[in-house]
């Protein structure tokens, strides 16, 4: 698996499945469009004023998808490999409390913080990779194990409560520096653009390229696509999932640093769930959960059209049980039409 | 050779668990030490309530928490073993069942089978923990039932708050703010907690109740944040997003409250401008009296977990025989700027 067989289509259907390819090929793009325009027509308005297409609903859909999508692209990588990482969120609260202890209670300042902070999430991605491979133990496994523990010992560093974050200049309180940077605006032509989302489109324009133009990144489509295939090429299988692995770790560190910033927290509750978003908009983006397709893109398009859900089910203030319904709805028709590609 | 590196690593994993039961301080696991004379004390008591103590010198709590993950049940937890701190007489055992009701059910059965004197449960759910708790009861070791019920009566007594109070004087000052501002219509925004949970129900309606002493006072929108801080931020987004004219906040705890403080204050809304309602008011760096403090949400009320009142009971039916009421309701406070340093002082706040 792991080839895209576009098939040769009969003279009469030739152009309708043509389209239907084209369509099939962009999925994620073609359904971002669809709920956008669905939500902007389903948007209440007020005064003559499309509330979802207000510009500052917009920074916030996308504000509120960046968290998710910095982990969703860690995601991607893992599952192009052919694995799961089910640690994400409780790497997160892990980090988050990490953050939060450090600054109020240790007294660091904002760049050995966010040095130890992303020194953390990869040491536990790297202990992922590493058993994994190591010791040949499934993904699922080692990665549902690192959750508990990463959430017991979150627990006891916090001492059983959330470790509030008050930020200042005073000794004693969390370096201002650091709200700005994860959870401040960026005023460019006259609106405030949110931090997050450069955090979201700097990783996902790394992690794209990353994929797209490096040996590296041929690799872990091979592994994905054929582990003993590629393991016979003389691709280091284990050293590309370690990395791989680590990655998610990292990026799940990155993704507490905005959280503890914009929840003045860090808990070790947070982040519950986490891992099952990030892999709705892996999965929603096209990416198949088998390994070896998918792309970065797409799953950013994916947390995005998650966030979109959200925000225009707020907006017309919706209980929040319909939004659960859609949501396994638009994982398992992602699926369906993902698998009509082949 | 993965025979050889599958005994090591189980090899490895036996030491770490054992290292970490050794350094492990007794009263966070779930295995006691041995109760030693107090079994055969325990076994040959009847079952009443009503007995003439065997004045004993030790005595063995077993307290099971429904899911120390929550903040507010590991407040509780704290309460508990403070209380128990003045007691030297009493060791209390905690076990966490992590919102699974068979796990609840097995620690209370590991309890019975210690030999404890006295239980202290805060079920997950009522019916699949009622047996096991009649169970316990019916062989003469008191039940004390905190926050959340079980069903039929076999069990010592229960103490709790009232949420439906809770949200009713939540709803009347609400009412007299929004008489006193003048604001006419008072725009009302409400985050509730997770649904099926009777708290939310219970805190919702009560609210209803309380507001309806004023007309002007309407709730344009109603939103569900599961009690989690990280939920409500996006939800009250939205909600402030949709609705330009808000004047009250009401949160069912004290989290979803400071989630809507931090939206509001990235909406760049007048925060005077707005009341900030929550519940819970925990005493700790985290919790909804130090917000008041620091003139965040504007009020909260005290949501008593019913910890210290166990130990005193427990001392009062183990020590001096006494027959306890079935069920005791406990006070709320309402917690404003005004009230909120001493309250904090008076809690234990640190």
């Amino acid at each position: 698996m792991g080839q895209t067989t576009v098939v040769q289509p009969t003279q009469e259907s030739s152009r309708l499945s043509k389209f239907w390819i084209f369509i099939l090929r962009f999925q994620s793009y073609f359904g971002l469009i669809a709920i956008l325009v669905l939500s902007a027509m389903l948007s209440p308005v007020r005064n003559g004023h499309n509330i979802f297409l207000d510009p500052n609903n917009l920074l916030n859909i996308v504000r509120f998808a960046s968290e998710n999508g910095i982990i969703a692209i860690g995601m991607t990588l893992v599952i192009l490999i052919g694995g799961i990482d089910l640690s994400v969120g409780a790497v997160l609260a892990l980090s988050a409390v990490g953050a939060a202890s450090f600054m109020m209670r240790n007294g660091l300042g904002t760049l050995p913080t966010i040095f130890l902070v992303l020194s953390l999430g990869s040491l536990c991605g790297l202990t992922n990779g590493l058993i994994i491979t190591r010791f040949s133990i499934q993904a699922f496994i080692v990665t549902l194990a690192m959750l508990t523990i990463a959430r017991g010992i979150a627990s006891l560093w916090s001492g059983g409560y959330a470790i509030p974050l008050a930020f200042g200049d005073a000794p004693g309180v969390a370096p201002a520096s650091f709200k700005m940077l994860f959870a401040g605006s960026f005023t460019v032509g006259g609106v405030d653009i949110p931090v997050q989302i450069f955090y979201f489109i700097g990783v996902g324009l790394i992690a794209g390229m990353f994929l797209k133009r490096t040996a590296f990144g041929r690799h872990v489509y091979a592994v994905g696509g054929n582990e003993t295939a590629s393991r016979l090429s003389g691709v280091n299988v284990n050293r590309v999932k370690t990395i791989v692995f680590t990655i998610s770790g990292l990026l799940a560190g990155l993704a507490a640093l905005l959280h503890a910033a914009l929840v003045n927290q860090g808990s070790h509750i947070d982040g519950n769930g986490y891992e099952l978003n990030a892999i709705a908009a892996v999965v929603i983006g096209g990416t198949s959960l088998a390994g070896g397709v998918g792309t970065i893109v797409g799953s950013m398009v994916g947390a995005l059209i998650l966030s979109i859900l959200d925000n225009i089910l707020g907006l017309r203030n919706i209980p929040s049980e319909y939004q659960m319904i859609l949501k396994g709805v638009l994982i398992v028709a992602a699926v369906l039409l993902q698998r009509q590609r082949r | 050779m993965k025979t050889v590196r599958m005994f090591a690593f189980l090899a490895l994993l036996v030491v770490l668990v054992m290292t970490m039961t050794a350094c492990v301080a007794p009263a966070t696991t779930t295995t006691a030490p041995a109760a030693g004379a107090e079994v055969a004390a325990t076994e040959a008591a009847p079952a009443a309530d009503a007995q003439a103590p065997v004045k004993k010198d030790k005595y063995l709590i077993g307290m099971s928490q429904a899911n120390k993950g929550e903040p507010w049940r590991q407040a509780m937890n704290d309460q508990i073993a403070a209380a128990a701190a003045a007691h030297p007489e009493f060791e209390v055992v905690f076990a966490d069942a992590a919102q699974n009701n068979a796990k609840q059910v097995a620690d209370v059965e590991n309890f019975i089978q210690q030999g404890i004197d006295l239980l202290i449960i805060s079920p997950n759910e009522a019916a699949p923990l009622t047996d096991v708790v009649a169970k316990a009861y019916d062989k003469g070791i008191p039940v004390i039932v905190l926050d959340r019920k079980v069903n039929g009566d076999k069990y010592t007594m229960w103490i709790g708050a009232d949420n439906q109070l809770i949200g009713q004087k939540a709803g009347e000052y609400i009412a007299t703010w929004c008489k006193d501002q003048g604001h006419t219509p008072c725009n009302v925004i409400e985050i509730r907690g997770l649904e099926g949970a009777t708290p939310a129900k219970e805190r919702g309606d009560g609210f209803r109740a309380g507001i309806a002493g004023n007309p002007d006072v309407t709730i344009i929108a109603s939103q569900n944040a599961d009690w989690l801080r990280e939920k409500a931020i996006p939800v009250s987004q939205a909600m402030f997003q949709a609705n330009p004219v808000v004047d009250v906040v009401y949160a069912h705890n004290d989290p979803m409250g400071e989630a809507a403080i931090i939206s509001a204050e990235n909406a760049k809304i007048d925060l005077s401008k707005i009341a900030f309602v929550g519940i819970d008011a925990l005493p700790t760096p985290d919790g909804g009296i130090k917000s008041v403090m620091d003139g965040k949400l504007t009020v909260t009320y005290v949501y008593p977990t019913g910890g210290a009142q166990a130990i005193d009971w427990a001392a009062k039916i183990l020590e001096a025989g006494e027959k306890p009421p079935a069920t005791v309701v406990l006070e709320t406070e309402e917690v404003t700027k005004d009230n909120a340093a001493e309250l904090y002082q008076k809690y234990g706040g640190k």
